[in-house]
């Protein structure tokens, strides 16, 4: 039995019909046609539907849509700045090759965004510790990580959001 | 991977929760994080009829840590806030570390502290040290609520001394002794996203000498169908002072109590050597920090 239900996304707020069983990544895919929350494995290993709820990382691929009412949902699009500009951590992944197919970039982006949110001065352990739940098959990590620095390096002298 | 069709419920209130639980019994399953619950779900492992969504009960969420009086954690409580917790960090730091350790950041927002134990894996992380710290669990019902210790809640793989109509709603830390130290540590084939191939938390408390062993709690995780309790570790160790011969023979004795089993992710005769190995260390460790050395 479908019901409406109303979500809020990159503070927009969609109403869309779901049933209990639907899962938030499918919800933001399909219904919502947001699709740059990615589907890798669908079983919360790879960190490629990462979003953030209520500004925290969680994986859509093993959420409810139904569970997300009431809440702050961020996807990648989200990060769009006035004018259209790139966000920093986005900027940051651009200047330091961060980005080879891109698939998990999204959630990678996103992982970092809750890390510096939280924490605007991580060391390198802190990092790859929080960042461990995003597998990317292309870049060997290590621009990631320096695209990580950097951001936060802008973060601390700008104060993004 | 669709989700088989069930009926969802999103109580506001414990009552309310403990109402549902009560009348929908067994063909119910509670959802907390969902990162067992979705994942056993999607591969049709279960298909619950019902599903009571826990995470809009505030009651069930929180960390409340005084001052010379334990800390009570509420089962919702996520893994992250434990990991980050100041209160915990400075009282429980074995609890912290472990929780940290849980999966990966995402999956540390999502999970509890409840789930983790209720999820009833010989291999998870969180039970380990709270059983060595002393740690009860509140099991509430509409009848009422009863405590009993972490260690005798869990019977086996996915086996709980959980009746029908009941559920776990929190965790109560007894306070840490003086001269005493609890730490945790884990073996897998890489630190990231990897289910543990063992894992063990000591807990030492020290006399007046600072250097006599009073009271110490060895419990290995992933060895046996539910954290095992050490009986050997103490009956060798309690009233005595720690040299590396004697931490030697504690070890040892560890490891022919641990009964492992070959599986995916260790042989049972590497998981024995890792016992012995993680004895020793923590060992020395919690008795270090225990002198306040
Ligand atoms: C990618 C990934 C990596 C993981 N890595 C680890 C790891 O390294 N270490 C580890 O220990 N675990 C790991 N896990 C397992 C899981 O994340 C943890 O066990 C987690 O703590 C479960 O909590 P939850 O709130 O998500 O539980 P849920 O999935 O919501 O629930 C788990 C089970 O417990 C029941 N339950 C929950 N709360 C209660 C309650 N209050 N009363 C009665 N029953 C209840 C549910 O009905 C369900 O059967 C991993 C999972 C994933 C997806
Ligand atoms: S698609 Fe969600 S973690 Fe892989
Ligand atoms: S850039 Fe291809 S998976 Fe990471």
């Amino acid at each position: 039995m479908k019901q409406l239900i109303e979500l809020d996304i990159n503070n927009r707020v969609y109403e869309v019909a779901v049933d209990a069983r639907d899962l938030l990544l499918d919800v933001i895919r399909k219904k919502v046609g947001l699709t740059g929350t990615k589907k890798g494995c669908g079983e919360g290993d790879c960190g490629a539907c990462t979003v953030l709820i209520d500004g925290k990382p969680e994986l859509a691929c093993i959420k409810l849509a139904i569970a997300c009412q009431g809440k702050k949902i961020t996807t990648i699009e989200g990060l769009i700045q006035e004018g259209g500009a790139l966000h920093p951590i986005q900027q940051a992944f651009v200047d330091y090759g961060a980005v080879q197919c891109g698939f998990c970039t999204p959630g990678m982006i996103l992982s970092a965004k809750g890390l510096l949110d939280r924490n605007p001065h991580p060391t390198e352990y802190d990092i790859k510790h929080e960042l461990s739940g995003n597998i990317c098959r292309c870049t060997g990590y290590k621009k990631i990580i320096e695209a990580v620095e950097a951001a936060a390096q802008v973060w601390s002298k700008e104060g993004v959001k | 991977m669709f989700l088989n069709h069930f009926e969802y419920f999103a109580p506001k209130a414990p009552e309310e929760t403990l109402e549902l639980v009560g009348r929908l019994g067994s063909k119910a399953k509670i959802l907390a994080g969902g990162t067992d619950l979705m994942v056993v779900m999607k591969a049709k492992a279960i298909s619950p009829e019902y599903l009571i969504d826990i995470n809009g009960v505030e009651e069930f969420k929180g960390i409340f840590c005084e001052e010379g009086k334990g800390a009570v954690i509420g089962t919702n409580t996520k893994l992250a806030e434990i990991q980050f917790s100041e209160a915990i960090k400075a009282k429980y730091p074995a609890l912290a570390y472990a929780a940290g350790e849980v999966g990966s950041s995402q999956v540390r927002h999502m999970a509890s502290l409840g789930g983790n134990t209720c999820n009833a894996s010989p291999a998870a992380e969180t039970p380990t040290p709270l059983v060595a710290m002393g740690a009860k669990v509140a099991v509430s019902s509409l009848s009422g609520d009863r405590e009993l210790p972490l260690e005798e809640f869990i019977l086996g793989v996915r086996k709980l001394d959980l009746a029908e109509g009941e559920m776990l709603t929190k965790f109560i830390l007894p306070e840490p002794a003086q001269k005493s130290a609890c730490r945790y540590a884990y073996m897998g084939r890489r630190d990231a996203m990897e289910i543990d191939c063992v894992n063990m938390a000591v807990n030492i408390e020290l006399a007046n000498d600072s250097e006599t062993v009073m009271e110490v709690k060895l419990v290995m995780g992933s060895v046996y169908p539910r954290p095992l309790v050490s009986r050997e570790v103490p009956a060798l160790l309690i009233g005595q002072k720690l040299s590396d011969e004697l931490i030697e023979k504690a070890a040892e004795a560890a490891q022919g109590e641990a009964k492992p089993i070959d599986d995916i992710r260790a042989s049972a005769e590497y998981r024995r050597e890792i016992v012995k190995v993680l004895a020793r260390r923590l060992l020395k460790e919690a008795y270090a920090a225990a002198k306040g050395v």
